[in-house]
């Protein structure tokens, strides 16, 4: 019951340090260089309990000129043919380079280079295209071996049938003391009555005659899991036999299967298979026609492709890694976190001083991916020690801080979206002239349409007259604005109410001792503060653009300004989310704690810090009904008249108090009175 | 409290491979000349393993796995990486789904994403806080702590020593 022995290819494996290795050397060396580079596979020679299939490896030393030993690996040589377009890739003849691969065997066979080393028999080829700028690479290995050998198994057993226990241990201990070139095939010679002896192939093959054939076996490691197999280049080691045996075709020979596991803390070879196989009869063709390109993971005769973009691409892993850390976050400490969400949030920075710098670095950080810059000035000497996204480099250039900060956000992090627009914002009381009308006219338009696309807004400006225009515009748009102005060693960060009122009423839940003000309606930056922007009627400590300020405070106030965005985007309800005070007059009997609505706490309407006492105070104070940025009197004059509106309001101040109908109250009322009931707001 | 110095850690993985080179076992000793932590050892496995997000069926990985020590920590670290036949190196949440000893709540706790100690790129790891916990008590009594611990936490990860390791700990 004799059947024809079966075989199985050896399974390629990539390692990504082998991608790695080839981009380097297509740039740096082999540029457009097509001709076949030398490499090395390897094979472990132990079988794996875990793992059914064996694999021959391709890694960053498959390059090296020398094959890196270890006593587990047993080498493959190949070569790489690496192409320059995807063309060459798919049009080189398939059919004419495994015979041409084959050849050259041929030839190490005649030659006797296989003598040396007779692992050359273990030979592979590899057809890739590296499409560089994404990470993509098309490959196909093959395993050469001559089309037509067919090998008929005569008589098969367990080696350990063949020969007595010490004869194992010899046969063990001769193969351990081979040279890893003579490890994959060896031949062993046992004759009756005689000491088992090892030897190599080159130093017995050309003297086996056809008389003493019998006591010889043809020892060749074998590389299938399945013990009814052999691998497929055991091919090539009948093709090498019967070149130097002639008068072995089709006859019988012995063949030992090696095959090496672990018992304990031993290897042994107890579990090879010694077989008497009957050798084919050289065909014409037998050395020229030649087989073995590997079936892709479709089960087709067809290349791979490796997408190692995530895997090599180094800002495809700076940008998983930013991804992970927050992920982690999520994952450990706040589950109901919505990542999904900051991540598509749109950011529009207003100003790219002190403040915008550290609020860019601080939302890099909760993963925003979207940030505009809008800013008038340049990159100055003084500023790279502040603002932290600049350096004494931008300053010689005299970059515009709005591209500056862009580009160099981009340096930080590649996976950010950031642009940067040099613009300035028209302000309050800062007349226009005929001749800037036209610009004025786009920097509003453009303003507007920034805002409009963006769904945050941070107000970061260094004067309080530009912060008039953008306040307007973000409440009639409904935008979340973070709004952050700076004193000397105190600091505030607010968020504005918006127009719109449909939420206003809904009852939020109020915890005993509390007040409570609902997001919409909570006063802008302006209702605190009852004059009109650009009319320097009293001195302030916040806000002024000559303003020195302790170091820290731009740093500390950018940083809250970017946690109050994210709690607000948090919460349930966005920019409707609720903010909740105490007064001098109530006195809250429970903690407010961490609700279902805002899963990283509380979100308040505003945070006054002052670094002379290292305090925080969170006052909250309800839109002013004459407030000239945010009052439905401006906001209804601003929808009816829009640019003559501005206008009027940019050539005088005044107009905006007339709106609001301030100049009014002022008639009626005590100046300081006024002044003495913004304060109280502010009290805790 | 007695800790791992560099010095006993470097002991502990020399003698690691040492068995290993006996065994046939893989792993290999690697050395950055440049840091004081510079020595670690690494091995690779195959396994096949079900990859959830392709169809459950079964794929052949390759894991990489290196032994070596973290300063900050003061303790070895596990780490590895794990890639499929084209290279391609799976993600922590990929690697997660293929694992459903991993399913439950401290998985992110127990296996995360660090930089290597000394290759400085992300690997899979073992999460070193609570590696000192687990080797205090074999500080003493193990004459090879790191193969103590490896023997505990390797599991998780689909890394077993064979009982050649284990036995030079007692002898
Ligand atoms: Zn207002």
């Amino acid at each position: 019951m004799s059947s024809n022995l079966s075989y199985v290819q050896i399974s390629s494996c990539v390692n990504p340090s082998f991608w790695n290795k080839l981009s380097e050397l297509k740039l740096d060396v082999y540029k457009l260089d097509v001709s076949q580079q030398r490499i090395w596979g390897y094979y472990t020679v132990i079988n794996s309990l875990s793992c059914p299939i064996t694999v021959m490896e391709v890694d960053s030393t498959s390059f090296n000129r020398e094959f890196s030993a270890h006593n587990h690996l047993l080498p493959f040589q190949g070569w790489i043919l690496n192409t320059n377009t995807i063309e060459q890739f798919k049009e080189c003849d398939k059919a004419e380079l495994i015979n041409s691969e084959g050849q050259k065997l041929y030839q190490k066979i005649k030659d006797g280079d296989v003598f040396e080393n007779t692992s050359l028999l273990n030979t592979f080829f590899v057809l890739s295209f590296a499409d560089l700028k994404r990470f993509h690479y098309y490959y196909w290995f093959a395993f050469p071996v001559p089309r037509h050998v067919v090998v008929e198994k005569v008589h098969e057993c367990d080696l350990e049938n063949v020969f007595s226990l010490e004869e194992v241990e010899t046969l063990n201990s001769a193969y351990m003391n081979l040279n890893h070139c003579q490890k994959a095939y060896f031949i062993v010679k046992k004759r009756f009555g005689k000491v088992l002896e090892v030897h190599t192939v080159a130093s017995v093959l050309k003297t086996i005659t056809s008389e003493d054939i019998d006591d010889y076996y043809f020892a060749f490691h074998n590389i299938s899991y399945d013990r009814c197999a052999v691998g497929s280049i055991f091919r090539n080691y009948i093709a090498f036999i019967l070149y130097y045996c002639d008068f072995l075709q089709n006859r019988t020979a012995n063949f030992i299967s090696f095959n090496l596991s672990r018992v304990g803390s031993q290897i042994t070879c107890k579990k090879s298979i010694v077989y008497k196989l009957k050798l084919p009869t050289k065909t014409k063709d037998f050395y020229t026609s030649w087989v073995g390109w590997e079936k892709n993971e479709r089960d087709k005769m067809g290349p791979k492709l490796a997408n190692m973009k995530n895997t090599l691409d180094p800002s495809v892993i700076a940008e998983n890694a930013v991804d992970l850390n927050l992920k982690l976050m999520k994952w450990n400490l706040l589950p109901s976190v919505d990542l999904e969400k900051i991540r598509k949030t749109k950011c529009l920075l207003l100003g790219a001083g002190t403040l915008g710098c550290s609020v860019a670095r601080t939302l890099l950080g909760w993963g925003i991916r979207e940030i505009t810059f809008v800013d008038n000035s340049t990159v100055s000497f003084s500023n790279p020690v502040r603002q932290s996204l600049f350096t004494y480099q931008d300053s010689v250039d005299m970059k515009p801080k709005s591209k500056a900060a862009a580009d160099n956000l981009k340096n930080i992090f590649p996976g950010v979206n950031s642009v940067g627009h040099q613009m300035t914002i028209p302000m309050p009381g800062h007349s226009v002239g005929e001749s800037m009308l036209e610009q004025t006219k786009q920097s509003v338009e453009k303003l507007t349409q920034l805002i409009k696309e963006h769904d945050v807004i941070f107000l970061l400006l260094d004067s309080r007259e530009s912060r008039w225009l953008p306040t307007l515009i973000a409440s009639v748009e409904n935008k979340i604005l973070i709004n952050a102005a700076l004193g000397f060693d105190s600091y505030l960060v607010m968020r504005h109410g918006i127009h719109n009122k449909n939420y206003a009423n809904e009852a939020a839940r109020h915890p005993e001792g509390y007040k409570v003000i609902p997001g919409n309606n909570l006063a802008c930056y302006f209702c605190c503060d009852v004059t009109a922007p650009g009319d320097s009627l009293k001195g302030r400590t916040l806000d002024q653009q000559c303003t020195v300020t302790r170091p820290g405070v731009s740093q500390i106030a950018g940083a809250l300004a970017v946690e109050l965005s994210i709690s607000v985007l948090q919460h349930k309800h966005g920019v409707f989310a609720p903010a909740y005070y105490t007064t001098s007059q109530t006195v809250p009997t429970q903690e407010l704690t961490v609700s279902d609505d805002s899963v990283l706490g509380l979100v308040p309407h505003s945070i006054r810090g002052f670094l002379s006492s290292f305090e925080h105070i969170l006052p909250a104070t309800e839109k002013y009904k004459n407030c000239v940025a945010c009052s439905d009197l401006i906001i209804k004059e601003y929808k009816e008249k829009q640019m003559e509106f501005l206008l009027n309001v940019f050539n005088s101040s005044k107009h905006l108090e007339d709106v609001a109908l301030l100049t009014e109250l002022f008639k009626e009322t005590d100046f300081g009175e006024v002044l003495e009931f913004s304060d109280e707001d502010f009290s805790t | 409290m007695t800790s791992l110095t560099i010095e006993d850690f470097n002991r502990c993985v020399e003698d690691i491979v040492n068995i290993s080179d006996k065994l046939m076992d893989g792993w290999k000793l690697q050395q950055n000349e440049g840091l004081e932590n510079g020595k670690y050892i690494v091995k690779k496995e195959q396994k096949v393993l079900p990859l959830e997000q392709e169809g459950s069926t079964n794929f052949l990985l390759i894991f990489e796995y290196h032994v070596a020590f973290n300063i900050s920590y003061g303790v070895p670290v596990l780490c590895f990486n794990v890639w499929k036949q084209d290279g391609s190196i799976l993600t922590i949440e990929q690697f997660w789904k293929a694992n459903k000893k991993f399913k439950d709540s401290n998985m992110h706790d127990t296996l995360t994403q660090m930089d290597h100690p000394v290759l400085r790129r992300p690997f899979l790891t073992l999460h070193p806080c609570r590696t000192h916990e687990i080797m205090e008590p074999f500080l003493e009594r193990s004459k090879n702590p790191v193969v103590s611990w490896l023997s505990v936490v390797g599991p998780f990860v689909h890394l077993n020593l064979t009982e050649e390791y284990v036995k030079i700990c007692s002898s």
